[in-house]
């Protein structure tokens, strides 16, 4: 019985609705908390550090056709090691020191949804 | 003997001081919590948020460790008349900040600037950035090398420049205690466990956080 319960558990667990929906929760509440200063609570690039004075424009993640052009080992470079990584920005900040690997993870979870897209394959 | 009889006063003078300064801090402490202000604030280390929604629960800035982080003329001119800091509202990235904080008369601002100065930080070196009329390296770093002034609003020859997401810089010589600045740098998630700030440990050297945290007291 209890291995039965365990088996359950572990293909609940495993499957990807539930992986999905885990990391999907986790990846807006990040964002909301970590991207949204600049990058906007949508996500389009907006957020209230853009002022007249932001010297670059902060990356649309809904904008699915440049989304598609950038694979998720990018997106995670960049989260990791701030924009200069891929000769963008140093306004965007280099968060490896702040965020677990498993909150990088989420967070491109969650942006793969902001655009709707899977990215190129690396 | 003769050396005697002059320490004895002094001891007497310094003994007085001290129980002065604790009566003080403890009658500030009293109109603090009469005020209500500790539900908004709390003055108890260490920092005990985990998680972004233990952040979010909390109503306004920590105050554990005021003494270390402020500047005493600054905090009575504040008390009185209490202006925001932060551009936007305490733990929003979307709503302006209203104002509207809670103002003490001027017979409460001496008690209870006692009472927040006494909250101090051990790892607070006092001395340890060297404040110059200028720090150019440090400006390098905070305008262009790192994203401080993404987020961070700083005077400019015209008048500001800056993000609205984070504490306001304009005045920050006169509000912050720089060797907290290096402090924070240095140790961040010993004052804030969680938050909007990235980590710049193991990104910034030690020098370059000196040099930051000296450049920020140069502002007016």
């Amino acid at each position: 019985m209890t291995r039965l319960f365990l088996t359950t558990l572990l293909i609940v667990a495993l499957s990807p609705a539930f992986t999905g929906a885990a990391q999907a929760a986790d990846g807006e509440a990040l964002f909301g908390f970590y991207c949204a200063q600049c990058h906007g609570t949508g996500g389009e690039g907006d957020g209230p550090n853009v002022t007249g004075d932001f010297p670059v424009d902060p990356r649309n993640f809904t904008e699915t056709a440049e989304m598609e052009k950038i694979s998720d080992a990018d997106i995670r470079n960049v989260i990791i090691d701030g924009g200069p990584i891929a000769d963008k920005s140093p306004m965007m900040p280099p968060w490896g020191k702040t965020l677990t690997n498993a909150e990088v993870e989420a967070l491109v979870g969650y942006l793969r949804q902001l655009c709707n897209c899977t990215g190129k394959t690396s | 003997m003769k050396t005697g009889v002059s320490v004895f006063p002094a001891l007497v003078l310094l003994v007085m001081t001290s129980s002065l300064a604790r009566a003080d801090a403890a009658a500030g402490q009293a109109v603090f919590e009469s005020n209500g202000c500790q539900s908004c604030h709390y003055t108890q280390g260490p920092a005990t948020e985990k998680t972004i929604a233990d952040q979010l629960a909390k109503k306004g800035p920590e105050l554990w460790y005021a003494g270390s982080k402020f500047q005493r003329p600054w905090l009575e001119t504040w008390l009185v008349d209490p202006q925001p800091i932060r551009p936007m509202k305490f733990n929003s990235v979307m709503e302006p900040n209203p104002g509207g904080h809670a103002v003490l008369s001027a017979d409460q601002v001496g008690p209870v600037a006692d009472y927040l100065m006494s909250l101090r930080s051990d790892i607070v070196q006092d001395g340890a950035v060297k404040v110059k009329k200028k720090n150019l390296k440090g400006k390098l770093i905070f305008i262009k090398k790192m994203p401080c002034s993404g987020c961070h609003q700083f005077p400019t020859k015209k008048k500001f420049s800056g993000g609205l997401s984070g504490p306001s810089l304009i005045g920050a010589g006169k509000r912050l205690n720089p060797d907290w600045v290096l402090a924070y740098l240095r140790e961040p998630k010993v004052f804030k466990p969680v938050k909007m700030m990235p980590v710049f440990v193991g990104v910034l050297s030690d020098k370059d956080m000196k040099n930051v945290a000296a450049h920020v007291a140069t502002f007016k």
